[in-house]
């Protein structure tokens, strides 16, 4: 869009880009490589940059070690429920403050954004107390209830935004012929939505499925235990060494989140900078 | 820019009017209080969720905050503002202050440049753009773990790539333990920040620079303007909105930042990458000293709500 005409422009671009996809590729591509390197050819003062006997080995001992796989079931269940919990709640809300007028909306929808900047580290604070007297500490359905804190804010507002758009005609018209609220919601307004209800359901789960914090402090027992905190408690600490293990076990924790999003990549950054860019 | 589907099957059509038996006025009176009635009842749920998860736990940790509640005090007792005296006293605290004000403007200041370069580049045709855009996306997807094992072998003393490059190029001539030194800890945990951050933020520019004038270009160009004075006077200008947006964005998102950095130094070495989450963290669930913990946590909230105020003052101009 921006013909460069001089050749400064051209050479200084070329180098900025070289230099900026290096920075932000060659790490990706470095997990990989080391992923794929056995021992001999991994620690090496001065490595090999292609692996030149790559081998399966390490994600093989990433499955032996520890509970990658029960830690990778924990995570689904508990990333599932909590973007399911997250889509419904931010779609009812957003549906509320898109098509109803009523004082208030403002309001609450000020408080309910306003969460997002409020610190995690700081509201765990009092979750946890609460919920060691709920009997919620370390359970799953804890961890989903808490892991709210995260996209409920954002989400509510880009299902807002999606459902402004959504006409109010066709809403007015079913309710001429006399359909009850929630069925124009269920039945008109949320199959005209998929594509942001995706999104806002996507955006919940990378949420809770990258998370760190919650997910050590909340979940206690070993076989509960979700697949962030499970790979650092068996991976980084000052006696481990396996980094050809630890970089295979990465590997297999990240395919499920990225092979979502290059599937919905489209869709979910609109959703996500559409707040911002108005 | 709004969220840009389209719906899909808004050919509907539009029903015959309802009879009308009561009054027009009565009517609408009576829409408006079931309207009113059934706005709140869609909001409830995540209202109800809201309350539990969020505005108690907040409002609790404020009143903490004022109170002595640590191992030795079973039951919270008011203090009024030690605690506060307490942090003022402490430079253990006050270091922390210093080294989150270091992070949040190292990082925020390398990720708004590098994105920004990065959307400019990225917003020129060549071939294979649309598979770059889509990888650009993964840094920013990978758990907070994954991330940190990434830098963590990067920058690790004696297999690492960072030394092994800096070995060849000649600029050492030992291999440098990084995480283990202050100065090489923060670098490290300001590089893996930025390189998590650049990817959406560098979404935020490119939406702002696909609206940029095309017509305001070819004129500056046929009046012989260069390439970077067309960059500085035509295509950086139109960004400014969104710069502030995103400048905002960072420095709250850096604010708050914890996973990334306690997976990668755990706040260390000693102090040094201690940022005001890992302090609320450590003095909240390893010292197990509530009230002070709640008396940190609310100056950190204070440091964020200023960016907050403005970033909450742009998103809600249309609700």
């Amino acid at each position: 869009m921006l013909e460069l005409s001089s050749r400064s422009a051209r050479i200084l671009f070329a180098a900025a880009a070289t230099a900026l996809a290096l920075f932000l590729f060659s790490p990706v591509y470095w997990l990989i490589a080391s992923a794929l390197k056995p021992n001999a050819e991994l620690y090496r003062v001065i490595p090999t940059l292609w692996p030149q006997d790559p081998t399966l080995i390490h994600a093989r001992t990433a499955f032996e070690r520890g509970n990658l796989f029960l830690n990778l079931r924990n995570s689904l269940i508990v990333s599932g429920g909590a973007a399911l919990l997250n889509t419904i709640l931010a779609a009812y809300a957003g549906y509320s403050v898109a098509k109803f007028n009523y004082p208030g909306r403002r309001p609450v929808m000020i408080l309910l954004l306003s969460a997002q900047v409020l610190p995690f580290g700081l509201l765990l604070i009092t979750i946890y107390p609460v919920m060691v007297g709920t009997g919620l500490l370390d359970t799953h359905l804890g961890l989903i209830l808490a892991s709210i804190v995260f996209a409920l804010p954002v989400s509510t507002y880009m299902l807002y935004s999606y459902f402004s758009q959504v006409p109010s005609e066709m809403i007015e018209a079913a309710r001429a012929d006399g359909a009850g609220e929630l069925r124009i919601f269920h039945t008109i307004v949320l199959p005209v939505s998929i594509p942001a209800i995706v999104t806002v359901f996507l955006y919940g789960f990378m949420w809770s499925w990258n998370d760190l914090l919650y997910s050590m402090t909340l979940i206690v027992s070993e076989d509960k235990r979700t697949i962030g905190p499970g790979l650092l408690l068996n991976y980084l600490n000052e006696t481990n060494a396996d980094w050809g293990g630890a970089m295979a076990a990465s590997i297999i924790a990240s395919i499920p989140i990225v092979v979502a999003f290059a599937f919905l990549q489209r869709w979910f950054i609109q959703g996500v900078t559409a707040g911002a860019v108005k | 820019m709004s969220i840009g589907v389209s719906i899909g099957g808004g050919a509907l059509q539009v029903g015959a009017a309802p009879d009308l038996r009561v009054s027009p006025l009565a009517k609408r009176a009576g829409l408006k209080a079931a309207e009113r009635r059934i706005g709140w009842l869609f909001m409830a749920p995540a209202l109800v969720a809201f309350a539990a998860v969020i505005l108690f736990p907040f409002l609790s940790a404020l009143g903490l905050a004022f109170t002595r509640y640590d191992l030795q005090t079973p039951e919270p007792v008011f203090i009024g503002l030690r605690n506060f005296s307490e942090i003022a006293a402490s430079p253990e605290i006050r270091q922390s202050f210093v080294v989150t004000f270091v992070f949040v403007s190292l990082a925020t200041l390398f990720t708004i440049i590098l994105a920004l370069a990065w959307a400019i580049i990225l917003n020129q045709p060549f071939r294979g753009r649309a598979l770059v855009r889509t990888a650009t996306i993964i840094p920013w997807v990978l758990p907070s773990t994954v991330s940190a094992f990434i830098w963590a072998w990067i920058f690790n003393s004696r297999f690492g790539l960072i030394n092994a490059a800096m070995l060849e190029l000649g600029f050492i001539s030992q291999p440098v333990a990084w995480l283990s030194t202050s100065a090489g800890a923060m670098t490290a945990v300001v590089i893996s920040k930025v390189w998590i951050s650049i990817p959406v933020t560098m979404t935020f520019f490119l939406a702002g620079l696909q609206s940029v004038d095309r017509e305001q270009i070819d004129a500056a160009r046929v009046d012989g303007a260069g390439d970077f004075a067309v960059l500085r006077d035509h295509v950086l200008p139109h960004l400014r909105p969104v710069l502030l947006v995103v400048i905002v964005l960072a420095v709250i998102g850096n604010l708050q930042q914890f996973d990334k950095i306690f997976a990668l130094t755990g706040g260390g070495p000693v102090r040094a990458t201690t940022v005001l989450s890992i302090e609320v963290y450590r003095r909240a669930f390893d010292s197990w000293d509530i009230g002070m913990a709640s008396a940190v946590g609310l100056l950190w909230v204070a440091t964020i709500i200023p960016p907050a105020y403005f970033y909450l003052r742009h998103l809600l101009k249309g609700v």
